[in-house]
């Protein structure tokens, strides 16, 4: 939009700065003429005080027609080289004294005397003396030299010229400067106009952008799911081979363990892949426990065997003391895994894999428990290593990897208070090392123990809430191999009118179910039921993650057995 | 008023300069003169210019105040003359006359030509000139003030110290 501008001021015309030079002009001429007049004026004075002033001095002359005194009187005048001519008559008008500068001097009588010439300023005082008149003085002076009178015009007319040029130069100033403004309005709206053109490209370039992002994690996604799809796809071999064989009648006893615990160890590692993808995206709320790395590792050994392959030579060398840390145990052994995994891609051909722990005084956060996995493997390079971290970041080829790897362990660390580091050489290896604060003398919890039998311990009357028929029906089972009597519903409302209906010890519930969450149940539940036992199972949640359980336990899918056992066992020995 | 065919004599000058002397003059508050009274000129003594000195007098006029001629033979009467033109037939009269007006503010005019006693002006010849010495010293004693004017056209001035 453009501005509205006067088409011009008073003083853009250049009639105007004209009207004002031809003023100043005439003021000049005006002032001239003034001063010509002026000058006239003061020279008459001058003239009439001169000759006032002989007439008193030549006053006893003539008084006494002492001629000589008169002359003398007379001669004084002549250093004032303007007097033209000077006369001094006596009472009979007669001349007594004077003299001509040049030329004829003065007439001899008064009567003979001319009227002064044009240009000449002439005085006429008569001499008294006592009150009576005793004779006249007459005195011609010549007007002001031409040269002064000029000197003086020019003065005037310098004066003129530069206040002339002064107002010249100020009214084209105003005009140019005027012209200059325009340009710059004109520049300034092309301007904002471009500004907004580049605006509107600025936006369409973000949304370009944007989108792009998007097609890049829908892509990444693409990668992830492929990759994740391709892990699960062979652990779900792994599973349902099992089971298939273990449907077998007439299986020989040790197969039959060895095929058990084959899917048990393929479920375990299905579990782990989910969490790690939980913990990506960071919705798998962590469960710390004190536990001894060294123990872990030990317990893991038998896994990295089977992961790593036979091509690679596992080697551990632990710290003689525990080092107890207090982290969530499913993400340590998903960090370990993740990283031997990567160890295990950068030898091809096989090699070392070095894994040690040790106790470690770290200046800024005090004692530490280094768990250093090191491998004889084709090494990163620097950029690569900037990278290392990065989430969907990977140098292994398609569908060999989700790039989530690391960034699951860099994510456990630091959520755990500890840090993650790696060194690093080309064709030499690389060592990472985890970083977790030490529990100090904290002693371990003492863990589920091997031999997996089921504990009959407190039953109770159990109201199940579960909205997916196979694990529904899984956790019936289960709940009933465990002795307790169970209802089970399919939703959050029907449990609220099982509950009211019949009394149960114990609500078994999801968390996430279509209409009312396993949250909300519980809300409600506490509201009437207060001393009746919730336990909530979930495979992720966000509103837990976010804002936690409201003190309930939690049980998090895939859940052990031994688990579930355990915690209902604890929920109703708090009940009673 | 002085005839211009012939030039005027010296007698004819003098006379003219006689009552002129009066407009140089300040005499004491004493003498100051009432408005339209005339300035007192006596001649005591010899006369020598006779009416020409009533001519001159008489178109004199001096800030309104007129000039008048009185003549005395001696110095009895002459308390109230303004100015005194003294000549005594002898020169030891003129100075016997000069110091009997000692104690008067009068302005005593005297003539080299009669004799050498002088006046507070006396007048004498040079170069065919009529000119004349001022005793200003004198007149101030007697309370008279003369203008310098007047005491710039004399010939010599003897001036107080």
């Amino acid at each position: 939009m453009r501005k509205f501008r006067p088409s011009r001021s008073w003083i853009d015309a250049p009639a105007a700065i004209v009207a004002v030079v031809v003023l100043l002009v005439l003021a000049g001429i005006g002032v001239i003429l003034q001063s010509e007049a002026a000058y006239r004026d003061l020279q008459q004075q001058e003239t009439r005080v001169q000759a006032e002033i002989l007439a008193a001095s030549v006053t006893a002359a003539l008084d006494f027609e002492d001629a000589v005194a008169a002359r003398e009187a007379v001669s004084a005048i002549r250093v004032n080289r303007q007097v033209r001519n000077v006369g001094v008559y006596n009472e009979q008008g007669n001349l007594v004294a004077g003299y001509g500068r040049d030329g004829p001097g003065p007439p001899g009588t008064l009567a003979d005397r001319l009227p002064p010439p044009e240009n000449a300023v002439a005085s006429e005082v008569p001499v008294t003396s006592r009150g009576e008149r005793i004779g006249t003085v007459i005195l011609a002076t010549d007007p002001e030299p031409v040269s002064r009178r000029l000197t003086r015009y020019l003065v005037i007319g310098l004066l003129v010229i530069m206040a002339s040029l002064v107002v010249g130069v100020l009214g084209v100033a105003q005009s140019a400067l005027r012209r200059a403004n325009r340009e710059l309005e004109d520049r300034a709206d092309a301007l904002a106009e471009a500004n907004a053109e580049l605006k509107v490209q600025v936006s369409e370039r973000g949304k370009a952008e944007e989108q792009l992002r998007q097609a890049h994690k829908m892509q990444a996604l693409g990668q992830l799911t492929g990759g994740i799809a391709h892990d699960f796809n062979n652990l779900l071999t792994v599973i349902q081979g099992s089971a298939d064989m273990l449907r077998r009648p007439g299986i020989a006893e040790q197969k039959r363990i060895r095929f058990a615990e084959a899917v048990v160890q393929a479920s375990s590692k299905a579990a782990a892949l989910t969490g790690q993808l939980l913990a990506f995206a960071r919705r798998q709320p962590l469960q710390p426990e004190v536990l001894d790395v060294n123990t872990l590792i030990r317990d893991m050994t038998d896994l990295l065997d089977r992961t790593l392959g036979e091509r690679i030579e596992v080697t551990t060398v632990l710290a003689t003391t525990p080092c107890t840390v207090e982290v969530d145990r499913a993400q340590l052994e998903s960090a370990l895994l993740n990283i031997a995994v990567n160890a295990r891609d950068a030898m091809p051909e096989g090699g070392q894999l070095d894994i040690r722990t040790a106790q470690v005084a770290d200046p800024a956060h005090g004692e530490m428990i280094a768990l250093s996995v090191g491998d004889s493997g084709t090494g990163m390079d620097e950029d690569t290593l900037a990278r290392a971290f990065e989430p969907f970041f990977t140098t292994k080829m398609t569908g060999k990897g989700t790039g989530l790897g690391l960034s699951q362990v860099y994510g456990f660390a630091s959520q755990s208070g500890g840090e993650v580091r790696i060194d690093s050489t080309p064709g030499r290896g690389t060592t990472v090392t985890l970083l977790l604060p030490s529990r100090g003398t904290a002693r371990e919890k003492a863990r589920a123990n091997e031999s997996r039998t089921l504990k009959r311990g407190r039953t109770g009357r159990i109201l199940l809430v579960e909205d997916n028929d196979e694990v529904g029906e899984f956790a019936e089972q289960l709940l009933g191999e465990l002795g307790h009597d169970v209802v089970r519903v399919r939703s959050g409302e029907e449990a609220i009118e099982q509950a009211f209906a019949e009394r149960f010890d114990l609500v078994f519930t999801d968390v996430v179910m279509p209409g009312m969450s396993g949250l909300d149940l519980a809300g409600r539940l506490a509201a009437s039921r207060p001393r009746l036992p919730v336990i909530l199972t979930t495979g992720y949640s966000d509103e837990i993650a976010t804002s936690g359980a409201g003190g309930r336990p939690v049980i998090l899918k895939p859940y052990r057995p031994e688990t579930l056992a355990e915690a209902i066992e604890q929920a109703l020995a708090d009940r009673k | 008023m002085p005839a211009r065919a012939q030039p005027p004599t010296e007698e004819a000058v003098k006379a003219t300069f006689l009552p002129k002397f009066a407009r140089y003059v300040a005499w004491p508050a004493a003498r100051q003169l009432a408005a339209g009274a005339p300035f007192q000129l006596c001649v005591i003594g010899r006369d020598p210019f006779g009416p020409m000195l009533d001519r001159a007098a008489a178109v004199e006029q001096i800030d309104g105040h007129g000039v008048a001629v009185r003549r005395l033979p001696n110095e009895r009467g002459a308390g109230a003359c303004h100015l005194a033109f003294v000549q005594g037939q002898q020169p030891a009269d003129t100075g016997r006359l000069l110091l009997a007006l000692r104690t008067q503010p009068i302005l005593t005019i005297t003539d080299a030509r009669a004799g050498p006693q002088r006046g507070m002006i006396h007048f004498t010849n040079i170069s065919g000139r009529v000119r004349f010495f001022i005793n200003e010293a004198e007149a101030a004693q007697h309370g008279l003030s003369i203008s310098s004017r007047l005491l710039a056209l004399a010939a010599g001035v003897t001036q107080r110290r």
